[in-house]
């Protein structure tokens, strides 16, 4: 099977990154991971059409979105870590005072 | 790829010794946090930390989305890291299904609205801490 597919286009199929968006739909839904995974549908339909271009476009557009959603996401955490990490150090600062 | 890894092995380390539910570290769900409503990943931390110490059932209870997906993530995970180390180009046959994609983002759906239904049956799937 691997073969045939093989010998049919002399290359293999664009990396969908579905992995990257179902990951991130089960940790944390991201609106991003959305998009990533509307595109992993395109890579399928393009490469079936035999629009090998627009596949490998959509493949790296999925990319780009799932990076995007992990990047963003780290964007809203990482403000609050430090916030949630300054008001602990406070509180045992403020519990030395005493 | 090897900034990847590494990721993944620090988180590995963080969820093994620290549990969400005790440490004020951890960040709650920003979507339960502004609406109240569980979201799709609600639990994952939690079951997380249930995993790395191999309780399994606790962790179905905290998430069982996140359970039933992880044979296809271990899975396709393995198979990404495999392609990066011996540069070959394999892929999860079931990926490229456009069937499969709608039929699992469809049960995402259903899922989501489910687990805010708060009675039973359907309240067996909102975070349930062991």
């Amino acid at each position: 099977m691997q073969e045939s597919t093989m010998n049919q286009n002399m290359q293999a199929k664009p990396d969908n990154q579905l992995v990257w968006a179902i990951l991130s739909t089960v940790l944390c839904c991201l609106p991003l991971g959305i998009i990533s995974i509307i595109k992993a549908t395109k890579v399928n339909e393009l490469w079936a059409q035999g629009d090998y271009e627009g596949a490998k476009k959509a493949a790296s557009d999925a990319k780009k979105f799932a990076i995007w959603s992990a990047v963003a996401w780290a964007l809203i955490i990482v403000p609050i870590m430090i916030i949630y990490f300054v008001v602990i150090v406070a509180a045992t600062a403020g519990g030395n005072a005493y | 790829m090897a900034l990847l890894l590494t990721s993944m092995g620090v988180i590995f380390l963080l969820f093994f010794y620290f549990n969400p539910s005790q440490n004020a570290f951890f960040i709650p769900c920003p979507v339960k946090y502004t609406t109240g409503y569980y979201c799709p990943g609600c639990g994952s931390q939690r079951a997380l930390h249930q995993l790395t110490h191999l309780q399994v059932y606790n962790a179905f209870r905290l998430n069982p989305l996140l359970i039933l997906s992880l044979p296809i993530l271990i899975f396709s995970l393995g198979v990404t890291v495999w392609n990066w180390i011996f540069n070959t180009s394999y892929r999860v046959k079931l990926f490229y299904n456009n069937l499969f994609i709608y039929f699992y983002f469809g049960i995402v759906l259903l899922y989501w609205i489910a687990r805010n239904i708060s009675f039973y049956p359907f309240n067996l799937l909102a975070p349930t801490a062991p």
